[in-house]
């Protein structure tokens, strides 16, 4: 009885220290900034207090709750319609297309896969800049110059909420399509294709068969990846901050979501304290929206 | 006979219309770039564009090899998206392979936190982690980007490891421990071949957030012989009012076709073992 | 398999081996960042070797330059001894504590042939924490090609009837970033407003800047609904419109493209009878506390040579910049430059941008502004309320 015990207890301490080096790079990189991101919340430390801030208590919070206005509440539900019409269509987008990838006589599957993969192998503000300039300018980009040539009237793309909307999201799937669509394929080729063709045998039709095989084989390897593309999506800035309200170029769309709603209306004031206070709200808002997922039940034996 | 594989040799022709057409739209803004990289005016915007450049030049692509110290960039880059992906899968793959596959007190826990705790935005991170760095002796040091890099792939890695090596028969390594392998044996001779297609995703997606990354790698880091590709081509923008346009989509192309390379050449490993190995779950 | 781990492995642990490089603390070498253009430091690192052997002077190129003095503030493992930028940030690093007053490091007098609006913008709360090496405003911009000099407009109504004759089917009259708070403050100045007193009271002549927002419309409605730069740039270089307000830097790219460019003085506002009076920006160099301290020496001699007229007059011939030593203008060649002159006459009615740390938000705020009612349509009093009470509650936080 003991000994088992005693190899129990050695078990574990193989797995704690097999753990140790990915914990602890966790633990110095992502937890220890939100520590310390609440610990300079409690502090009064801004450009006056840069060397001597001293911990004020709660008042920071105190006076980010001004924050959460109404410009707060309407950023925050375009938050959740971003992070949800973004995941809808990423997915099936990146399904349609990993499905037809895997037709297996398709040979040119890896040249379309490498092409498909352009644009992510550039960096992200260089995307978003060719976006901007390149297609949306109001002057001079092509969706203009197409628009023109059919006949149409020239529009500012970037301008009005809406739009900007839609511009944002044809850009952050563009963005964001090669990665999902790479995880569904290598998902997919895992899948064992001797239940096809049994399905086939069946007389199973695409539909079905992605229904009853595809999904649910893939389910559990995307998983992991789709959750982090969530939370990604929810906390995305470069795209809607770049694309309409970068300094000196801002397009005239009232369009926020809560993180550049948070940027331009705390961040900007250089007080650390004070933005620290909001950073660790929109945290824990965060944690509140996940809170009924419980990813421990994931895979769990 | 005939009749159907006719009508399937239709049905291919048109996914691969299909396909050239997507390519085509998605490399629309790249193939303006390319366009601009290789015409003779100096201007990203022009009102008369057309995707076949009028004045074709490679003056642009010789200036970035010239003017700019991209060959040292380059090399900033490839030491920096190596070791980071080294240490990466070194630290996530025993990691994901307890948390796949041994139970101990704290693991369900640590899983359902690891990944909200990496739901926090990371605009404050920085000064967090610059202050961490310091006391180390580690900003303005490769060393400090590699810890940054990877302690920030660090949840994807484990998690996205871990959530493969769940889907991998139990009954191998089972068999193998009869046989008297061990810890080691079995993760470096079963579980890593079968699970090869998400270990080279992981490397991929570290290898592509350490290539683009720029705000670390401007911030941290000083002087343009520590810069990073990224980093580099972000000071290339920075300075709009005196840089030349042409020259910084070429370097954008540039800076893209290596990653394009590594993805071609590695694609052939992501198909799984599973079922190369013939085994069912 | 098992090799390759191993081999990344070894990777792993020989990087940071071949990445470690030793950190001196020499006091003969100064390490100086900044964000300029190749041109100005070319002239100036030329000049400082031959004119200071005695001290290594190295130039560091840095992106995110003022972000990064956030992070390493006063720290001499990690911040440069000097760095080079506008003073409009001076404010900022100042009352975080990590500049130090150059007055002292300077030999006594110097400082009296310097033009007195860049002494002015270095200075915060009576202390100088920026030794001005040049300026530099906004122009007057056209293209002798469409604009005659007998059109240039000398009035701002002047202006508008020269646009509303020449905006149409694709080309412009005259084309600014007309959302863009740095542009705007020209109009703003013209009717006698400011984005920010002194003090850091927010639009302290509220009508001024209402004023100046109603008037600036129609002009708005005659130019395309871009405000940024590449948009306008490009319109100017390619010829599609005739006339600018656009910066020094400008003037190389039009050379190179073959534009007849001339430079005219701003126009005046009918209504008010004052010029558009441009922000102006003061480049300098700011010495670090620490380094002031430590290197007094190394620090000294090369704030000593850069008072020297010679360096003024080459950073004005290598990239067009008004030098801020009055001294320099009698060079010959830089009384030829019509860029330079130009600059020098704008600067008598150019504001310098405020420099306390308030001025960081009305940026922002002055484009929210700026783009609701330019580029949304929103009623000028009404959106100017809303700015002001954001700018309020803005400053109100910082503290």
């Amino acid at each position: 009885m003991e000994d088992r015990l005693k190899r129990q207890r050695r078990g574990w301490l193989v797995s704690y220290l097999w753990s140790a080096p990915s914990l602890a790079l966790i633990a110095l990189i992502v937890v220890f900034p939100i520590l310390y991101t609440f610990f300079i919340s409690l502090t009064n430390m801004n450009v006056y207090h840069w060397f001597d801030y001293t911990v004020i208590g709660l008042d920071n919070y105190v006076r980010a709750l001004f924050v959460f206005d109404s410009g707060f509440l309407s950023a925050l539900i375009n938050t959740v319609l971003w992070t949800v019409v973004n995941m809808a269509i990423q997915l099936v987008l990146a399904f349609v297309l990993a499905s037809l990838l895997n037709i297996r006589k398709l040979r040119l599957r890896k040249l379309y896969k490498t092409l498909l993969m352009f644009p992510w192998a550039m960096p992200g503000y260089v995307s978003i800049l060719l976006w901007k300039t390149g297609m949306f300018n109001s002057e001079f980009g092509l969706l203009n110059q197409w628009m023109e040539a059919l006949g149409l009237e020239a529009r500012r793309w970037l301008s009005t909420d809406v739009s900007a909307f839609i511009c944002c999201t044809v850009v952050n799937i563009w963005l964001a399509l090669p990665f999902m669509l790479m995880i569904m394929d290598g998902a997919m080729q895992s899948i064992d294709r001797s239940y096809y063709e049994s399905a086939v045998l069946d007389g199973a039709n695409w539909l079905q068969r992605s229904w009853s095989i595809t999904i649910p084989c893939i389910r559990p390897i995307i998983a992991p990846a789709v959750i982090i593309t969530v939370f990604t999506t929810f906390k995305q800035f470069d795209v809607i901050y770049l694309l309409t309200q970068q300094m000196g170029a801002k397009t005239g769309s009232g369009l926020h979501t809560i993180l550049t709603y948070a940027y331009e209306n705390a961040f900007i004031t250089n007080n650390y304290g004070y933005s620290s206070a909001i950073s660790i709200i929109i945290f824990l808002l965060l944690l509140a929206f996940s809170a009924r997922w419980q990813p421990g039940g994931e895979g769990e034996k | 006979m005939r009749g159907r594989r006719l009508r399937e040799g239709a049905g291919l022709a048109l996914l691969n219309v299909f396909f050239i057409a997507l390519c085509f739209v998605t490399l629309i803004p790249i193939l303006y770039a390319l366009s601009v990289s290789l015409n003779g005016q100096n201007s990203l915007l022009s009102s008369d564009f057309s995707f076949i450049p009028k004045d074709f030049t490679l003056d642009n692509y010789l200036a970035v090899f010239t003017g700019e110290d991209i060959l040292t960039w380059f090399g900033n880059s490839i030491l920096l998206a190596a070791a980071t992906v080294a240490v990466s899968l070194a630290a996530a793959v025993p990691a994901a392979y307890c948390f796949s596959r041994r139970s101990f007190p704290g693991r369900r826990l640590v899983l359902r936190w690891l990944v909200l705790l990496n739901s926090f935005p990371a605009i404050l991170s920085m000064f967090a982690v610059y202050r961490l760095l310091r006391p180390m002796g580690l900003t303005n040091h490769r060393l400090g980007l590699i810890i940054v890099y990877t302690g920030t792939m660090a949840v994807f890695s484990l998690w996205n490891m871990k959530g493969y090596f769940d889907t991998v028969p139990v009954e191998i390594e089972e068999a193998a421990r009869m046989d008297g392998a061990t810890d080691l044996q079995v993760v470096t001779r079963i579980v890593l071949p079968l699970a090869k297609p998400s270990v080279v995703v992981t490397a991929l997606m570290v290898l592509i957030y350490v290539w683009n990354e720029y705000i670390y790698a401007t911030t941290f880091m000083t002087g343009e012989a520590n810069y990073t590709l990224a980093a580099g081509l972000y000071s290339l923008q920075a300075t709009e009012m005196s840089g030349s346009w042409p020259v910084f989509a070429a370097a954008s192309i540039t800076v893209s076709l290596p990653v394009l390379v590594i993805f071609f050449l590695s694609q052939k490993h992501m198909s799984s073992g599973l079922t190369a190995g013939g085994v069912k779950g | 398999m098992k090799r390759t781990i191993t081999l990344l492995l070894v990777l792993a642990l020989l990087v940071p081996l071949a990445a470690c490089g030793g950190e001196s603390t020499d006091t003969g070498r100064l390490v100086v960042w900044h964000d300029k253009e190749d041109a100005v430091i070319e002239a100036l690192s030329a000049y400082l070797t031959q004119a200071v052997p005695e001290v290594e002077v190295v130039f560091e190129k840095k992106t995110s330059l003022t972000d990064s003095l956030k992070l390493v503030g006063n720290d001499p493992s990690s911040a440069p001894d000097m760095f080079i930028f506008a003073h409009d940030k001076v404010g900022v690093f100042a009352e975080m504590g990590i500049l130090a007053d150059v007055r002292p490091l300077l030999d006594e007098g110097v400082l009296d042939g310097w033009l007195p609006m860049t002494l002015e913008a270095a200075t915060y709360k009576g202390t100088l924490y920026q030794l001005p090496l040049y300026f530099e405003t906004l122009l007057f911009m056209y293209n002798k090609r469409y604009m005659q000099d007998e059109q240039v407009p000398a009035t701002t109504e002047e202006l508008y009837a020269y646009m509303e004759q020449n905006t149409g089917r694709g080309r412009y009259g005259f084309v600014e970033q007309h959302s863009t708070a740095y542009y705007s403050a020209a109009w703003i100045h013209g009717f006698g407003g400011s984005i920010v007193s002194e003090d850091g009271v927010p639009f302290p002549e509220p009508e001024a800047v209402k004023d100046a927002l109603r008037y600036h419309l129609k002009f708005v409605a005659l130019m395309p609904g871009e405000t940024e730069y590449s948009t306008v740039n490009t319109l100017f270089l390619e010829g599609k419109a005739d006339a600018t307000i656009g910066g020094p830097w400008m003037v190389p790219s039009a050379r190179e493209v073959g534009i007849e460019l001339s430079i005219a003085p701003m126009p005046v506002v009918d209504e008010t009878g004052e010029a558009l009076a441009p922000y102006s920006g003061v480049q300098g160099v700011q010495v670090l506390r620490f380094a002031a301290e430590d290197k007094a020496e190394a620090v000294k001699a090369v704030l000593s040579a850069l008072c020297a007229p010679q360096i003024g007059i080459d950073l004005a011939l290598a990239s067009g910049c008004a030098p801020a030593n009055a001294a320099c203008y009698d060079d010959a060649q830089v009384a030829d430059d019509e860029l330079v002159q130009a600059m020098r006459s704008t600067a008598e009615i150019a504001v310098p941008m405020p420099n306390i740390p308030e001025m960081d938000v009305m940026w922002t705020v002055v484009s929210n502004l700026l783009t609701d009612v330019n580029l949304s349509g929103a009623d000028v009093d009404a959106a100017f309320d809303e700015a002001l009470s954001e700018a309020e509650g803005l400053i109100a936080n910082m503290k």
